[in-house]
């Protein structure tokens, strides 16, 4: 099962994005339509293609605000955290919560509400970020859009929808497109979104090890990207971490080039401590918690993955090396 | 602790464990009966000198907005159905106006206890007030979904609160252009000083801001450790109460404060946070309920406390005085509910 950053008992989020026709309703109907004998709460807007077949639907507009907290990038959507006070209150009529957002919408502001806010912190957790793409045209969506760059990087889990109308060689191209954007996310092909749940819900978006361990990232030169591109890139440590100098070292970075960041995820061996350390953030807004321990006979290596624009590989790297125990 | 501090509670209180979070406790404005409003869509109405508690099925969903009516007996409620409802004394619930898919949110009303008998509600974006006779009487739009709600003193005025500030509307105005309130961030509750002068609202910051419309002086007041989800001015205009902190924080509205003047704190030291504050209709007296449960009821002159409920029973998410003062309902998030009688015997 997969571990989570949260304690038990906090509801868990699931957040659905994906552009325009690329087939999020159809996926969420399908998930609502089979027999898993547990019951969502779906939050959607008005602006949606298609009804939700659901007891449960609020619906709502898509109200983002920035903080007043100095950082420049952080937008909330205060809808939402309405939404999950309101729903708190018969905490006890569904098991978790699926969002659909806009083909429009930039995830970030989405994901930074779960950071901001101490109720929907406490009572929730972001079990992942689906993003729903059309294989037929996802090439033109990446460029004339930059939602749909974003929302690719910001996934956990990719449903890469409408295999059926594309060739071996246009899937393979467009997965290549995905992973150059976003090497740690799962992606499953479907038609007409036949995902199986098991593989979208209760996915623990936090279980870095699975993640870190299907896609390594041994092979990856130190060439220095610079462009506008998102890109994708993880780092190890084998020694233990010292808290105080990782704590010093991303807070930096984030306040310097969290703008570019989009999201960062890592799970952490410190120094004395036999539980692992697990660490996200989008864009400024950063969170961490001991999630389990480590296993018996496990290596403990520390583990990060940075999604975003102008990575600078040596310097993530070097900065990371930097945090371990000397 | 529990034993002292449950004693009001054991002697002079009526309890019931209502398996629902009490959204909202309000009694009536005759204070002859007192509601209690639930996520299970259900409200339960105890009556003065009675034991019973009726249960009646109000809202598909829950409800999230209970206030008293204009009219001497019953409620008006909002639900997460998209329905604003009147239930009447004997707990019948008659529709008021449906809002479709919308949430009803915020419920208020006003009378001047003669002719004048204003309800109103809001859903989404649009606030909405009615008259005596149920007809709407006016539909205010905002820029966001409208957060918190309050008339004025004298039934002239109400303002809501939304993002990036607040909008004051006159009620009985041919113009439906506001007077808005601007401060960038989102605005999360409302409240109005009982003089009508000032506008205060909370914050997703951890933070109050207010404006003194007769000179547009803002105010701004910090220092919370979390949100403030309660706020209410004492009756004498001279304190505004407010959760958010481990204390009951007090800001003086005299001798030139908010501005440049600390706020009194209350009943903190413990590191539990202040969940809830409802100030006395008549004596600047704050009632106050805790996280772990805890409900006291504050002297802000002397400082001194006075335990009603002692920690164990949720945290406190409302408390609501009688219109005289005598009684004092409270209710949490597990489901307990009590009301208190305060009066001499």
């Amino acid at each position: 099962m997969a571990d989570t950053l949260n304690p038990p008992g906090q509801v868990p989020v699931t957040v659905l994005t994906g552009y325009l026709g690329a087939g999020k309703t159809t996926l969420l109907n399908r998930i609502l339509s089979e027999n898993h004998g547990r019951k969502y709460a779906v939050v959607i807007n008005e602006f949606g293609e298609l009804g939700v077949d659901n007891d449960l639907v609020v619906d709502t507009d898509e109200e983002v605000f920035e903080m007043n907290n100095g950082c420049i990038c952080c937008t909330v959507r205060g809808d939402l955290i309405r939404i999950v006070n309101g729903l708190m209150k018969r905490r006890d009529k569904f098991d978790g919560i699926i969002i659909e957002t806009t083909g429009l919408a930039n995830p970030a502001p989405v994901a930074q509400t779960f950071f901001v806010d101490d109720t929907v912190k406490e009572k929730t957790r972001l079990d992942a970020i689906i993003t729903v793409v059309d294989a037929k045209h996802l090439p033109q969506r990446l460029i004339d859009s930059a939602e749909a760059e974003e929302q690719i990087a910001f996934a956990d889990v990719i449903v890469l929808n409408k295999v059926d109308l594309v060739s071996p060689d246009e899937l393979a191209e467009v997965e290549a497109q995905i992973r150059r954007i976003n090497k740690y996310a799962k992606i499953h092909h479907a038609t007409k979104g036949n995902v199986s749940i098991t593989e979208l819900l209760d996915q623990g978006a936090f279980d870095l090890n699975r993640v870190l361990v299907h896609a390594p990232d041994f092979l990856t030169s130190d060439e220095h990207e610079h462009n506008d591109e998102i890109r994708s890139m993880s780092f190890e440590a084998e020694q233990p971490i010292d808290a105080e100098r990782f704590n010093a070292w991303i807070g930096a970075l984030l306040a310097e080039k969290g703008g570019d960041m989009l999201r960062t995820k890592g799970i952490l061996s410190y120094e004395g401590d036999d539980r692992r350390f697990a660490f996200q953030a989008v864009h400024m807004m950063a969170d961490g918690d001991f999630i389990g321990p480590w296993k018996d006979g496990e290596k403990r290596v520390s583990r990060i993955v940075f999604i975003g624009r102008n990575l600078n590989r040596p310097q993530l790297r070097r900065g990371f090396e930097s945090c371990q125990v000397a | 602790m529990s034993e002292t501090a449950d004693k009001v509670l054991q002697t002079r209180g009526k309890t019931r464990e209502l398996d629902a979070f009490v959204v909202k406790a309000s009694f009536d404005r005759s204070g002859s009966a007192c509601a209690f409003a639930l996520g299970d869509g259900e409200v339960a109405i105890l009556r003065q000198g009675a034991d019973d508690w009726q249960r009646i099925r109000a809202h598909e969903g829950a409800v999230l907005a209970l206030a008293t009516d204009a009219a001497p007996q019953g409620w008006i409620s909002g639900g997460d159905d998209g329905r604003f409802y009147r239930i009447q004394p004997d707990g019948t619930v008659a529709l008021i106006a449906p809002f479709g898919m919308r949430w009803v949110e915020n419920v208020t009303s006003f009378t001047d206890g003669a002719r004048t008998r204003l309800v109103a509600c809001s859903a989404g974006k649009k606030l909405a007030v009615f008259n005596a006779q149920d007809e709407e009487l006016k539909v205010f739009e905002h820029p966001s979904t409208v957060t918190g709600m309050v008339f004025d003193g004298k039934g002239k005025r109400v303002a809501a609160s939304h993002y990036d500030g607040a909008s004051v509307w006159l009620v009985a105005s041919r113009s439906d252009t506001p007077r808005r309130l601007e401060w960038k961030g989102s605005h999360i509750g409302i409240t109005m000083s009982p003089d009508g002068d000032n506008v205060v609202t909370s914050m997703q910051e951890n933070s109050l801001h207010g404006w003194r419309l007769s000179d547009n002086q803002h105010m701004r007041m910090t220092g919370y450790p979390s949100k403030t989800q309660a706020l209410s001015f004492t009756r004498s205009g001279k304190w505004l109460a407010s959760s958010g902190a481990d204390s009951v924080v007090l800001w003086p509205f005299f001798g030139g404060g908010p501005m440049g003047k600390p706020p009194t704190e209350l009943a903190g030291g413990d590191g539990i946070n202040c969940t809830y504050v409802a100030c006395h209709p008549k004596d600047d007296l704050v009632a106050a309920g805790f996280a772990d449960g805890l409900v006291v009821i504050a002297d802000i002159a002397s400082a001194r406390i006075l335990p009603v409920a002692g920690p164990g029973r949720g945290p406190i998410s409302t408390l609501a005085w009688s219109p005289d003062g005598a009684h004092l309902a409270l209710g949490s998030e597990s489901g307990f509910a009590a009301m208190v009688d305060l009066s001499k015997k």
